[in-house]
C-alpha cells in the first residue's frame, strides 16, 4: 500500500497524464536535461538558518518545482524527474548502470526489488535511446524508459 | 508541551511553543495544569478535532486513564492520509558537515531523516527539518538579522530526503554523516504523531541555543522520555554535541558517510596520473579528444575514469548556473563515453576511504596553559577558547584547512605585572580551500579583536591595545601532506598608542603547513603590513603541535615580533585541554 501511494506521489498521474504535462505550467516536466539549479542567492540563505527554501511542505504537497499542487494531483507536486537536478542524476546512474537515483526511480515506478537488477541493466542498454540529445526534458524521458519496458517481457507488468 | 525545563535562558517554565493554537487553553503556554485539563477534556469525546491535532497527546491521556477506543482517529482524514505516507521504519539523524569557504556552515546542521524498507534506499525517505522558514521575497539583510538575534519563525517541514542531498552533498559541497537511531518501533510512533502535532506550529527560531539541534533533541526526547537528552544546560548548541549526546545515551546504532560531489570529485582525480588528470580537464571542453590517440593509448579503466572525471568536474562547475547549450552537450558527451566504456570494463570501482567521523574529533571548547619567555623575561598565560578549531588542532574529525575561532581570550602574567588581556579574539575565520587541476577556489580570512601590539621606536617604545578588524583573499594549494598559502591582508585599527581614531594598513602573509601524521602538525608562518601612519609590522613565527590524547595537546611557539625593525622574540610552550 505505501508503496503504491508513494509511487503515486513521485509520478504523479504521469501513467496516465504524461501527454498533457501534468501540474500546469511551469512545472518542472518541461525542465531539459542539466538545467541548472538556480536561486542559490536566496538558498545560501536559507543555509545560515538552516531553512528549508521553498513552500512550507509537511509531506503533503511538495511545492518545490513550480508545480501545481492543487485538486487531484496534489500528491504528484514532486514527481521524481521533474525535480530539479533530479534528471541529471538519473541520467548519470543509467550511464552508470546503478545509483541512488536509479533505486529512486525503479522504486516509484513500483518495480520490485526482485527485478531492478534487470531494470537497470536494461535502462543502461538503452541510453542512448533514452537521452538522444542533451534537450531531452523530464516528460521524454519518462516516456522512454516507459516504451521501454513495456517491450521488455519482465518489465511490461510494471507499465499497465 | 515543549515546557522550558532550564535547558536554556529565556521563558524557564513556559513553553517554547509561541503559536497560540498549539494550545488548547488560553493559559496553555504558561500553565501546564490548565493545559492538561483542557486536553483531557478536549479529548474525551469521540468525534472531536482535537483528536486529529494531537493524536499522541491523546495516546498518553488514554493510556492513562485506560480510555478505551479501537479507532479513536477514524475522522481524521487528513491526519491518516498523511500517517500512510511517513514510512515506518528507522528513525536516522542527518549532520552535514562544514564545508570550507562557507562560513554559513560552520556551525553546521542536524536534521532528521524517516526511512522506508532499506532496499528501497534513502532518496525517497521523509527528511524533517526544524528552521526558519525561508520566503525569496524577504530582504536579505534583515533576513539575516532576525535569523541570528531570534524573533523569527521556526517550523518543522517534512521534505524528501533527495531535496536535501541535492542542497547540502550537490549544491554546497558538504559531506554528511547518517547516524542510525536506536528506537524501536514503539518510539518511532512517539516521535511520528507528535510530529504532526507540530504541524504548521510556530516556535522562535533562535540560532545560538533554540535551534535545529536543541528542537531535534525535544523531538527525540518525546520518542524516548528518560533519554535525559536535554539535562543539561545548552547554549550554542554545536550540532556535533547533538551527535555525542545522542552517543552517550547510547541512541545510535549505525553511521553512513554520504561523500560530497567535491569529495567524490576528489576521489576521482586521485585514481589519474597528473597528466591525465590534465587531459581530462580538456575533455570536458571538447569531447572529440575521445577519438584521438592521447586518449586511446591509455586502459580502457583510465579511460572510463576520466571520462567520469571530466563529466563530475563539468557538472561541479556548472550544477548552480544557468543551462548552457555547449555544457549540456559536453556533459551528455562524456556520459555516453562512460556508458559505452563501462560496457567494457569489468574492474570494481574503488570505494572512496571515509574520513575521521566528527563526533571522533576534539571537543569544542578549550582551556590552556603556557610557559613562555619574551627577550629573556619569563611569563605565563592562561588561555580560554568558546569555540572551536585552528589549523594546527588535531584535524582528526574536521575539516583540515578550516580554522574558526571565536571567543578566544589570552591572559598574561610576567614578572613585573599581573594578569594583563594579551589577546582576544572576537572571530578568526580562516580557510584554506587548496587549488587543483579542477576547482580554483580563493582563500580568505577575516579576524577581528583586540591585540597588544608594540608601537614607536627604540627611542620612544610603547605598547598600544589595539582594537583591530583584518582581513583578505588568498590563495592555497596541497601538496601531499604540505599545505602552502598566501594571503593578501587589509587591516583597520583603533590603537591607543596613535592619535588618530582608526589607522589602516596593507600587507601579506604566508605560509607552509606539514601534517606530519597521528594528528600532529607543524607550521611557518609569516606576515607583514604597512600602517598608514609609516609604521610596519612583521611577525615571523614557528608552530607545532602535538595531540597527546583526543583532548590533549602539547603546543610550542617560536616567534619574532618586528615594528620598524626592532624585534622582539618569543617562546611558548603550552597545554590544551579541550572539553565540553
Amino acid at each position: 500500500m505505501k508503496k503504491i501511494v508513494l509511487a503515486t506521489a513521485l509520478l504523479g498521474a504521469s501513467m496516465t497524464a504524461s501527454a498533457n504535462a501534468p501540474g500546469g505550467p511551469g512545472c518542472g516536466w518541461g525542465n531539459m536535461l542539466f538545467e541548472g539549479q538556480s536561486g542559490l542567492p536566496i538558498h545560501l540563505l536559507a543555509t545560515l538558518v538552516n531553512g528549508t527554501s521553498g513552500n512550507a511542505t509537511f509531506g503533503m504537497t511538495s511545492g518545490t518545482n513550480g508545480c501545481d499542487t492543487s485538486g487531484a494531483l496534489a500528491y504528484s507536486g514532486s514527481s521524481l524527474l521533474a525535480m530539479n537536478g533530479v534528471l541529471e542524476e538519473v541520467a548519470h546512474d543509467i550511464a552508470m548502470g546503478e545509483g541512488e537515483a536509479l533505486t529512486a526511480l525503479s522504486v516509484s515506478m513500483g518495480v520490485s526489488s526482485d527485478d531492478r537488477g534487470h531494470f537497470n541493466s536494461v535502462l543502461h542498454q538503452n541510453f542512448s535511446a533514452i537521452f538522444p540529445h542533451e534537450s531531452v526534458t523530464a516528460e521524454e524521458v519518462l516516456a522512454s524508459i516507459q516504451a521501454i519496458m513495456k517491450a521488455d517481457q519482465q518489465l511490461v507488468k510494471y507499465t499497465a | 508541551m515543549h515546557i522550558n525545563r532550564g535547558a536554556t535562558l529565556r521563558g524557564r517554565g513556559r513553553s517554547y511553543v509561541t503559536d497560540e493554537s498549539f494550545f488548547l487553553s488560553p493559559d496553555g503556554r504558561d500553565d501546564p495544569a490548565a493545559e492538561l485539563e483542557a486536553s483531557i477534556a478536549a479529548l474525551a469525546e469521540a468525534d472531536s478535532q482535537a483528536r486529529c491535532a494531537y493524536p499522541a497527546r491523546y495516546r498518553f491521556i488514554a493510556e492513562q486513564f485506560g480510555w478505551q477506543d479501537s479507532a479513536p482517529f477514524a475522522h481524521c482524514e487528513e491526519y491518516l492520509s498523511w500517517r500512510e505516507q511517513i514510512p515506518d521504519g528507522p528513525v536516522v539523524l542527518i549532520f552535514p558537515a562544514a564545508y570550507l569557504n562557507s562560513p554559513s556552515s560552520m556551525f553546521g546542521h542536524t536534521l532528521l531523516r524517516i526511512d522506508g524498507e532499506e532496499e528501497d534506499g534513502v532518496w525517497l525517505s521523509q527528511a524533517v527539518n526544524f528552521g526558519a522558514q525561508v520566503d525569496s521575497s524577504d530582504n536579505s539583510i534583515f533576513y539575516i538579522y532576525r535569523g541570528l538575534a531570534g524573533g523569527y519563525p521556526g517550523y518543522f517541514s517534512i521534505v524528501p530526503y533527495l531535496t536535501k542531498i541535492q542542497d547540502y552533498a550537490h549544491l554546497e559541497n558538504r559531506d554528511m554523516w547518517e547516524y542510525t537511531l536506536s528506537l524501536d518501533d514503539e518510539e518511532r510512533r512517539w516521535l511520528v504523531e507528535h510530529l504532526w502535532e507540530l504541524r504548521d506550529i510556530r516556535f522562535d527560531y533562535y540560532f545560538f541555543d533554540e535551534n535545529c539541534s536543541f528542537r531535534l533533541l525535544e523531538l527525540i526526547e518525546v520518542a524516548r522520555p528518560g533519554s535525559r537528552l536535554l539535562d543539561d544546560y545548552r547554549f550554542a548548541e554545536v550540532p556535533v554535541n547533538t551527535v555525542r549526546a545522542l552517543q552517550d545515551a547510547g541512541l545510535i546504532e549505525k553511521r553512513v558517510y554520504r561523500p560530497s560531489k567535491a569529495a567524490e570529485l576528489d576521489h576521482l582525480a586521485s585514481q589519474l596520473s597528473p597528466a591525465a588528470r590534465r587531459l581530462a580537464r580538456r575533455l570536458a571542453a571538447d569531447p572529440s579528444l575521445a577519438d584521438e590517440d592521447e586518449f586511446l593509448s591509455h586502459p580502457v579503466e583510465q579511460q572510463r575514469l576520466m571520462a567520469q572525471t571530466a563529466y563530475e568536474f563539468l557538472r561541479f562547475r556548472n550544477r548552480t548556473r544557468e543551462r548552457d547549450a555547449q555544457v549540456a552537450r559536453n556533459s551528455l558527451a562524456m556520459l555516453r563515453l562512460v556508458n559505452r566504456l563501462s560496457g567494457q570494463v569489468v574492474a570494481e570501482a574503488v570505494p572512496l576511504s571515509e574520513p575521521e567521523p566528527p563526533e571522533e574529533g576534539h571537543a569544542t571548547k578549550m582551556i590552556a596553559a603556557a610557559y613562555g619567555q619574551r627577550e629573556g623575561h619569563e611569563f605565563g598565560e592562561v588561555q580560554l577558547r568558546y569555540t572551536y578549531h585552528d589549523l594546527f588542532d588535531n584535524s582528526t574529525g574536521f575539516l583540515r584547512g578550516a580554522q574558526i575561532e571565536g571567543i578566544n581570550v589570552r591572559l598574561r602574567s610576567t614578572e613585573s605585572a599581573a594578569l594583563k588581556l594579551e589577546r582576544f579574539d572576537l572571530v578568526n575565520i580562516r580557510s584554506l580551500a587548496p587549488r587543483s587541476t579542477f576547482v580554483r577556489p580563493v582563500s580568505w580570512f577575516v579576524h577581528a579583536g583586540i591585540e597588544r601590539v608594540q608601537a614607536g621606536d627604540e627611542d620612544d617604545r610603547r605598547y598600544g591595545r589595539s582594537h583591530f578588524v583584518e582581513g583578505g583573499p588568498g590563495l592555497s594549494w596541497q601538496w601531499g601532506r604540505l599545505t602552502p598559502f598566501v594571503f593578501a591582508t587589509f587591516r583597520a585599527e583603533n590603537n591607543s598608542a596613535y592619535d588618530p581614531f582608526v589607522t589602516g594598513a596593507a600587507g601579506a602573509s604566508g605560509g607552509l603547513l606539514w601534517h606530519a601524521g597521528r594528528g600532529a602538525t607543524l607550521g611557518v608562518q609569516g606576515s607583514g603590513y604597512y600602517l598608514n601612519n609609516d609604521e610596519y609590522r612583521h611577525r615571523a613565527s614557528v608552530t607545532a603541535n602535538l595531540p597527546l590524547t583526543r583532548n590533549n595537546a602539547l603546543r610550542l611557539d617560536l616567534e619574532r615580533l618586528a615594528v620598524r625593525g626592532d624585534a622582539d622574540t618569543e617562546f611558548r610552550v603550552s597545554w590544551r585541554y579541550f572539553y565540553d
